[in-house]
């Protein structure tokens, strides 16, 4: 009896490491396809402190969201596959210009797809340090990803979500955007002179005042001498929505794209209307209610302040 | 084959079992782990997000440039943050083109 007992053991043994070996390769196979690609191919050697230098959106519909985005931009787009999860990086001209993440939501779940904005620091460990003695709660630990580099995801004292990453491959030049590119953010906030103490702290911002005609508050936040954003009072017949961040895409025509919008299964948030800059801008929503700006900038009539 | 010498071999496998396990986990990578296998950033946010309150003079958009701005903050009381010197120019976005 106990003869027989012995194969059986090494058979038991045998199958246990031919188990480990197993989750092994598994674990070695999601580790590799798990690689977020490089901000910028070649790499660059740029680093603009307080640019928002990526977006990412988080969708419960990724085939939705790249027709439509596609559709409305000409990005193109390629998989990635993040262990069991889906990422797509969005192209237009052969250069980055976001992600889109696949999360499903359950149809009890009230929530908001939204574009995450990221801002470029030099240190994103010191980066969280300073947001947390400032009132920031970390909502993603700082974590490196070896190409793009190291992010971490925060919401600051008044409840915006953005995040912050230290590229490794450098940060995007500052060029003017091109049409079907991200030219402009706006955080909109309760208190925004609160909000950009919070973020000159972080990011080392020059604060401009600019004042609305309709009396609200609107600040400039600046490094390099460029303009990076804008912080906003969330509008007095508003008082309890969330403030967030706010990004625009640089279009030739506003109608025309607030009209395609529609018909690519978007909605419109806000009509097209003429803003500080001369242009038009609108905000919409894609299919899954992710909002956005769209921001006409015509390439005349501007100055760059030289220090 | 002995008792003892096929509980040592029996413990030798489940030794090399655990370490293999633990070079899966350690992996070669950074930080002493493997890539997550979920993408840090891939929360929605709270929801609640509305764009009907803008009135005609709410304004969102970037500046210019070379536009004054206040030396005074609004309402008169000291701001909660630095303000950029008077006699600093309001700032453009980036205007240069690629390829110049």
């Amino acid at each position: 009896m106990a003869k027989r007992a012995y194969p059986t053991r090494r058979l038991v043994c045998a199958g246990l490491l031919v188990a480990a070996l197993g989750v092994c390769f598994t674990t070695a196979v999601v580790a590799a396809s798990a690689e977020l690609p490089p901000l910028l191919q070649p790499a660059g050697t740029e680093h603009h402190v307080g640019k928002v230098i990526w977006l990412d959106l988080v969708t419960p519909d990724l085939s939705a969201a790249k027709k439509f985005y596609g559709g409305l931009f000409g990005w193109t787009f390629h998989d990635i596959r993040l262990g069991a999860a889906e990422y797509s990086v969005a192209y237009l001209d052969g250069r980055a210009v976001g992600g889109l993440f696949h999360k499903a939501v359950a149809a009890s779940e009230h929530r908001q797809p939204a574009w995450l904005t990221f801002i470029a620091v030099p240190d994103v460990d010191a980066a969280k340090q300073t947001a947390v003695a400032q009132g920031a709660k970390i909502l993603a630990e700082p974590h490196t990803y070896p190409a793009r580099g190291r992010q971490a995801v925060f919401s600051d004292p008044q409840g915006a979500v953005f995040a912050v990453l230290a590229s490794a491959s450098g940060d995007p030049p500052d060029y003017l955007a091109q049409p079907g590119e991200w030219i402009w953010s706006s955080l909109i906030a309760k208190d925004p002179g609160a909000d950009a103490a919070f973020y000159q702290a972080l990011f080392g911002y020059e604060v401009f005042e600019s004042a609305n005609t309709d009396g609200s508050e609107h600040l400039i936040l600046a490094t390099d001498d460029f303009a990076r954003a804008s912080a906003n009072e969330l509008p007095d017949s508003a008082p309890h929505h969330r403030p967030h961040w706010l990004n625009f895409v640089r279009v030739l025509d506003t109608d025309a794209m607030t009209y395609r919008v529609g018909q690519l299964g978007g909605r419109v948030l806000v009509e097209p209307r003429v803003d500080r800059h001369g242009g038009k801008i609108a905000v919409v929503a894609d299919p899954s209610g992710a909002p956005f700006g769209l921001l006409e900038w015509s390439d005349t009539q501007t100055k760059e302040v030289t220090p | 084959m002995s008792p003892v010498l096929r509980r040592s071999l029996a413990g030798l496998m489940a030794v090399a079992i655990v370490l293999v396990l633990e070079a899966c986990v350690a992996g070669p990578g950074y930080e002493g782990g493997v890539v997550e296998a979920s993408y840090g950033a891939d929360f929605y946010e709270p929801y609640g997000y509305d764009y009907g309150g803008w009135g005609p003079g709410y304004r969102v958009g970037p500046p210019r440039g070379g536009e004054g701005h206040p030396d005074h903050h609004p309402g008169g009381h000291a701001p909660p943050y630095r303000a950029a010197a008077p006699s600093r120019g309001m700032p453009s976005i980036p205007t240069r083109s690629r390829g110049h």
